[in-house]
């Protein structure tokens, strides 16, 4: 069997329709779990009682399961309790709830890499600790933290695919789909190592970049 | 609770096979991770990129893609799998691109002279490695391994969606044998469970790996190699 351009053509509609899903999903996702990021290192730093734990919790939770186990349990086990989410959207929360516990943990190193003068001085000047996480540690442990934060996305991205699992037409949903009904298997596998090598590898790239530039006041 | 228990028999089967899932892979990535480990420390340009062209590939293709491309894709080659080779053969090539970057790691994270002096020694190259080398890397290895088999062992879940009976689909069966027979619908408690098994698994490994890493780095010279964190899944 050869490589069929023809057939690949015909199946962009189909694909650009999955991309888009990806796309979507991801972005999402991502602004989600930067946010379950931003309050969960806050609130770890700041040791709010319960809540502290409650985040310590959360973090090995996700880091010691299997993101397709969170998955079913969020798609199949919340709507028997009566907790009933769309498809799409159990697949952003499944991803972000990842995701979240990954930037929770960048942010927190981020936070910890603040130089201690500046909270000191910040508490000096008559700051609460909140305030100066918000004016202050946040905006340099992001400014820290990002290429790890951007790792986490850049594997969020990746892991997109999950969602093909419970039935999400994104991407590899899309192309795997059109191997069972067309029963053809080049055509699709190349545009799965290509789509997801080129932007996952782009954005890798972009990383390095940024982490570079962000080097660059330190930089002698 | 009493549904876990009545079917403790099924959850043992999943049980069973995702731990020998694991060990194959294991066994398996370590053998690639090995191989390609050392050869990425060779003076060669060439092997060094085709061995990073390999790690990257792996590392940056879902791995549900890849599982499902080698399920799917092994009858249109003319060699038709049953799930569980499919499944291992498709952690293993990914167990062994992140062990390739360990064990790559390990050696360079002994000091060069000792390279260098049983070079001067007058000893072969493949006793260098043998001999001085990889029994050095060996240590400075095990927490990051250690972490490896902690996603190994997450990353056999996948064998559920390609038909393999281990922990999750087992747990997926139960829920479909209760709805049938008993018209309940478990799956919140069965996946919960589930999910705790997974941690006490993962958990007591995550945990290993990192007393190791800190008894490890108490007296380690050269630089740490990073655990892998499921952030690589």
């Amino acid at each position: 069997m050869e490589f069929d351009l023809d057939y690949l053509m015909r199946q962009i509609p189909a694909l650009r329709a999955g991309l888009a899903l990806t796309v979507q999903a991801s972005a999402l996702a991502i602004l989600i779990s930067i946010a379950i990021g931003l309050v969960g290192a806050s609130v770890r730093t700041l040791r709010l009682p319960g809540l502290a734990h409650l985040f310590v919790a959360y973090v090995e939770l996700i880091r010691n399961t299997p993101l397709l186990v969170q998955l079913f349990f969020i798609f199949f086990g919340l709507p028997a309790v009566g907790l009933t989410l769309s498809l799409f959207w159990s697949g952003v929360l499944a991803l972000s709830l990842w995701a979240g516990a990954f930037q929770t943990e960048n942010i927190r190193g981020g936070l910890a890499a603040v130089s201690p003068g500046l909270s000191e001085a910040a508490r000096a000047v008559g700051l609460t600790r909140a305030q100066y996480l918000r004016l202050i540690g946040l905006p340099l442990a992001v400014r820290t933290g990002l290429p790890a934060m951007l790792n986490t996305c850049v594997s969020l991205i990746k892991n997109s695919a999950y969602l093909s699992a419970i039935g999400v037409q994104e991407l590899t949903g899309v192309a795997f789909d059109r191997i069972a009904s067309d029963f053809r298997a080049f055509e699709m596998l190349a545009v799965l190592l290509v789509g997801y090598l080129s932007v996952v590898l782009s954005l890798s790239f972009a990383v390095r970049g940024i982490e570079y530039r962000l080097q660059a006041p330190f930089r002698r | 609770m009493t549904l876990i228990i009545e079917n403790l028999p099924l959850f043992l089967i999943g049980l069973r096979a995702t731990l020998i899932l694991a060990a194959i892979t294991l066994a398996a990535s370590t053998i690639i991770g090995v191989t390609l480990g050392v050869l990425a420390t060779l003076p060669s340009r060439a092997i060094r990129l085709l061995v990073a062209l390999y790690v990257e590939t792996l590392r940056d293709i879902p791995l549900i893609v890849t599982i499902f491309t080698i399920f799917f894709g092994a009858p249109f080659a003319g060699v038709p799998l049953e799930p569980l080779p499919a499944v291992a053969i498709g952690l293993s090539l990914w167990g062994g691109a992140n062990g390739a970057e360990i064990v790559r790691g390990g050696i360079q994270s002994v000091p060069a002279g000792q390279a260098e002096a049983a070079t001067a020694l007058g000893l072969y190259r493949w006793q260098v490695y043998l001999k001085v080398l990889l029994p050095q890397a060996l240590r400075a290895v095990l927490p990051a391994y250690t972490g490896l088999l902690a996603l190994i062992v997450q990353s056999t879940s996948l064998g559920a969606l390609v038909g393999v009976t281990e922990f999750l689909k087992a747990g997926g069966l139960v829920i479909e044998r209760s709805t049938v027979m008993q018209g309940i619908n478990p799956s919140f408690q069965i996946y919960g469970f589930v999910l705790l098994v997974y941690f006490a698994i993962c958990s007591t490994l995550s945990f290993a790996s990192r007393r190791l890493n800190r008894r490890l780095s108490a007296g380690a010279q050269g630089r740490a190699i990073s655990v892998p964190d499921a952030s690589r899944l």
